[in-house]
C-alpha cells in the first residue's frame, strides 16, 4: 500500500487526486503548510510527496530539502504544468508530472516510483545490515588485537566483555571465573544497578548454570553463595533492574581452555537475540579463550621459574655454607700437622714425618677441592670479582715455575720455560691467569712418568696465525687481532681426540687407566675455561695419545679487544 | 713479653695459634666470643690482636672498629681472620681498620710472619 502526501493549496488538483488516491490501495493526504506537513510526516513516513509547483505559502527548495534529509528513500515528484521550473528543485526531485497527464500516465507514474522507493528501502536496509557486520567485525577485530596483547586473566576477561557490550549491547552480563587462583568470582556488568534481593538471585542463577554443565559428572571447582566473590560494574546506577530481568532473552555458554575448565558468562537483554547474535558471542568466548590459556601457561612459567631461581638460590647458598663449613675445620688439622712437622712438640721419627706429610699434603687437596667448587660456584652465580691490570705474563709464568718447581724434582720431571722475550702487555688479573696455568701445570704433572718433560711456553701471535685441530675451530674464529699465547706442553699419556671437548665440562674426568690414581673435582678446566673467557680470551688443546698433550690459552694483547669502558675505569 | 690477645669461636685454632705464640716467646690471652675477646682488649690492653670475624655476640668487624675509633685503643694492630674470602669482606675488614687480613685455612708460619712483622719492628 503505497503513502501518498499531496502538497497543493488547490482544492481542484487535490479533489482530482483524492479521487484518484483515496482508495484501498493507497492512503492519501493532503497538506499545504509547513507544520501540518512534518507533523504528518512524524506518524505517516510517505513514500511519495507530489509537491505543487504553483504553492505560494512554502519556501519549495527548503521545504523539499527538509523532507529528503527526514526520509531519505521518499520520491518527491514535482507537479508542474512544464514551464518555469527552477534548475535547483529540478535536481533535487525525483521525478515530475505534468498537470496534462491523464489518470492513467498520473497513476503509472506514481506506481513506478512507489516500486523505485520500495528498492531503495530494501537497499538501505541491506547497507545498514552490511554496516553492522562492518562494525561488529571492527569489534571483533579490535577485541582480538586486545587480547593478543595481554596475558593477565582480568583484562582479558574485560576485554571480552567490553567486545560484548560494543557489538550486542547487552543489559546484564554475569561472567563467572575460577581465574587461576581456583577462587570464583562473579563479574556483574549492568546498565542499571541491581538489589540485593536480584543479586542473590543472580548469583544462584549462575551458581546453578554452572553445575548444569557438570550434571553427572564431578564439579572442577566447588562453588556456593559464600565463597563466591562479586564484582559489580554498573553504567547508570540511578535506575535500578527489576526481577523482569528474568524474562528477558538470555544466552549462556561456558568459557572452556580445553583441559582446563575456567568459568561460564551469561548475557541478558531486552530486546531478543538474533541468531546473527548468538553466533558473534560464541565467536567472542571462543576468541577468548586462546590467550585465557596462554594466560595460565603464562602464569605457570612464571611459577616455575622462580621456583627455579629459589632453588637456583638455595642451591649456590648451601654449596657456600657447606664449603665454609669444610673449611672451618681445615684450618686446625692444617695447623696441628704443621705444629708436629715443625718438631716443637719434639723431634719425629722417620716414618711419622712420611705419615704427617702425607696428611698435610691430602689436606691441601681438600682445600684446593673446596675452593674449586667455591669458584664454579661463585662464576656460575656471576659473582666472580676480577682485579684487571695491565700485566707482562712473564711474571705469571715465573711465579708458577717457581711454585712447581719442586714439586716437578720429585716427580722427576724435566719442567722448563720456553718464553719469547719482549712481549707486550695484557689487560688481566695476574692471580687468575695463575690459576689457570697452575691448573695446567698440575694436570700435566699428574699426568707425566718420570724422566719425561713439560714445558711452558710463550709467543706473540695475530689469530689468522692460530691454528687448532678441528674440535676447537669454534674456540679460535671468534678471535681477532694480537694475542699472547701460553701453553703448557707435556710427554704425559695424551687424550683421545674423541675426549678432547669433554675435558672441559664440568664433573668430567676423562676414563682412562690412570684416572683412580689422580685426584680432582673434575673442575678444573671449566673454572680455567671460564676465567679465560671473562679476559676475552680462549682455551683450548691438543693431544695425541701415549705422546703427549699441549693446551693453550690466548689473551688478547691490552688495547686491543677491550672494551674501552673498562680501560677507562682502570684509569680512573 | 709482648701480649697477643686471640678470639675466635673455634677452639681448636685458638688452642694451635697460642701454642705457636708461645713458642715465638709471646704471652697469649684467649677469647672464645666477640664479647670477653672485647672486654679483654680493654682490659689488657695487647700489643697485637688475632681477630675472627664470625663469632657470636659480636662480630669481629664491630670489635674492630670500636678499638680503632678509640684513641686509647686504636694503634693495636689488628690481624683479621675470616673463612669467607668474598671480596666484601675484605672491604668491610679494611674501613673497619684491620691492619692485616687472613684467610682461613691460613698456614700457621704465614701468621707468626705477620706477627713478627708488627711486633718486632717496634724494636
Amino acid at each position: 500500500m503505497g503513502n501518498i502526501l499531496l502538497i497543493s493549496e488547490n482544492d481542484s488538483i487535490i479533489s482530482a487526486y483524492r479521487k484518484l488516491f483515496d482508495n484501498k490501495f493507497y492512503n492519501f493526504n493532503a497538506r499545504c503548510t509547513e507544520t501540518s506537513i512534518f507533523d504528518l510526516i512524524e506518524v505517516e513516513s510517505p513514500d511519495i510527496f507530489i509537491i505543487d509547483q504553483n504553492i505560494e505559502i512554502l519556501n519549495l527548495q527548503l521545504t523539499i530539502k527538509k523532507i529528503k534529509t527526514r526520509l531519505e528513500t521518499a520520491q518527491i515528484l514535482l507537479l508542474t504544468d512544464g514551464y518555469n521550473v527552477d534548475d535547483e528543485i529540478s535536481k533535487i526531485v525525483s521525478g515530475f508530472i505534468l498537470k496534462t497527464y491523464s489518470e492513467n500516465l498520473i497513476i503509472s507514474t506514481i506506481n513506478t516510483h512507489l516500486k523505485t522507493k520500495e528498492n531503495l528501502d530494501k537497499l538501505s536496509e541491506k547497507n545498514k545490515d552490511l554496516a553492522d557486520s562492518l562494525y561488529r567485525l571492527n569489534v571483533l577485530y579490535n577485541t582480538s588485537s586486545q587480547f593478543a596483547g595481554t596475558l593477565d586473566t582480568k583484562e582479558l576477561l574485560n576485554y571480552m566483555i567490553e567486545g560484548l557490550d560494543k557489538s550486542l549491547s547487552f543489559d546484564l552480563t554475569c561472567t563467572l571465573s575460577f581465574g587461576f587462583e581456583q577462587e570464583p568470582v562473579l563479574i556483574i556488568n549492568a546498565l542499571y544497578d541491581i538489589s540485593e534481593e536480584l543479586m542473590s538471585a543472580l548469583k544462584l542463577r549462575t551458581i546453578l548454570n554452572y553445575k548444569s554443565l557438570f550434571s553427572n559428572e564431578n564439579l572442577p571447582f566447588l562453588i556456593d553463595e559464600t565463597n563466591l566473590k562479586i564484582i559489580k560494574n554498573i553504567k547508570n546506577p540511578n535506575q535500578k533492574f527489576t526481577f523482569s530481568i528474568f524474562q528477558f532473552d538470555n544466552i549462556f555458554a561456558p568459557i572452556d581452555l580445553g583441559d582446563k575448565f575456567f568459568g561460564c558468562i551469561e548475557i541478558f537483554k531486552e530486546n531478543p537475540f538474533s541468531t546473527d547474535d548468538a553466533a558473534y558471542f560464541q565467536t567472542i568466548i571462543r576468541q577468548v579463550s586462546l590467550p585465557l590459556k596462554s594466560a595460565g601457561l603464562y602464569k605457570e612459567i612464571i611459577e616455575k621459574n622462580e621456583e627455579l631461581q629459589k632453588l637456583e638460590r638455595v642451591k649456590s647458598e648451601f654449596i657456600s655454607i657447606v664449603s665454609h663449613e669444610l673449611r672451618t675445620p681445615l684450618t686446625p688439622i692444617k695447623n696441628a700437622l704443621s705444629i708436629l712437622a715443625s718438631g716443637r712438640c719434639g723431634n719425629l721419627g722417620e716414618n711419622a714425618i712420611k705419615f704427617i706429610d702425607m696428611a698435610k699434603r691430602n689436606a691441601e687437596n681438600l682445600t684446593n677441592i673446596i675452593n674449586d667448587i667455591l669458584d664454579i660456584n661463585k662464576i656460575e652465580a656471576g659473582k666472580m670479582d676480577f682485579n684487571y691490570k695491565n700485566i707482562n705474563i712473564h711474571s705469571v709464568i715465573e711465579n708458577v715455575k717457581s711454585n712447581f718447581d719442586c714439586v716437578a724434582k720429585e716427580h722427576e720431571i724435566i719442567f722448563t720455560t720456553d718464553e719469547q722475550q719482549n712481549l707486550p702487555e695484557i689487560y688481566a688479573d695476574s692471580q687468575r691467569l695463575g690459576q689457570v696455568l697452575t691448573n695446567l701445570v698440575s694436570n700435566a704433572i699428574k699426568f707425566t712418568p718420570k724422566g719425561k718433560s713439560i714445558t711452558i711456553k710463550s709467543e706473540l701471535k695475530n689469530a689468522e696465525n692460530i691454528n687448532s685441530n678441528p674440535y676447537f675451530e669454534n674456540e679460535i674464529k671468534t678471535l681477532s687481532g694480537n694475542y699472547i699465547i701460553v701453553s703448557v706442553i707435556d710427554e704425559g699419556i695424551g687424550i683421545k681426540n674423541e675426549n678432547l671437548l669433554k675435558a672441559f665440562d664440568k664433573f668430567t674426568q676423562i676414563e682412562n687407566s690412570l684416572s683412580r690414581k689422580v685426584g680432582g673435582t673434575g673442575l678444573g678446566l671449566p673454572i680455567a675455561r671460564q676465567l679465560i673467557k671473562a679476559h676475552k680470551g680462549s682455551i683450548w688443546c691438543d693431544s695425541e695419545e701415549n705422546v703427549g698433550s699441549s693446551f693453550h690459552f690466548a689473551i688478547p694483547v691490552s688495547t686491543e679487544n677491550i672494551e674501552i669502558g673498562t680501560i677507562q675505569k682502570e684509569l680512573l | 713479653m709482648k701480649k697477643i690477645l686471640i678470639v675466635d669461636d673455634e677452639q681448636d685454632i685458638v688452642e694451635s695459634l697460642k701454642f705457636v705464640l708461645e713458642n715465638c716467646n709471646y704471652t697469649c690471652y684467649c677469647a672464645y666470643n666477640g664479647e670477653d675477646g672485647l672486654k679483654l682488649a680493654r682490659e689488657i690492653i695487647p700489643d697485637l690482636i688475632i681477630l675472627d670475624v664470625m663469632m657470636p655476640r659480636i662480630n669481629g668487624f664491630k670489635i674492630s672498629r670500636l678499638l680503632k675509633f678509640d684513641n686509647k685503643y686504636k694503634n693495636i694492630p689488628i690481624l683479621m681472620v675470616t673463612a669467607r674470602t668474598q671480596e666484601e669482606d675484605k672491604l668491610i675488614g679494611e674501613e673497619t681498620g684491620a691492619d692485616e687480613y687472613i684467610t682461613k685455612p691460613f698456614d700457621l708460619d704465614d701468621v707468626v710472619k705477620i706477627v713478627q712483622k708488627y711486633l718486632e719492628q717496634d724494636n
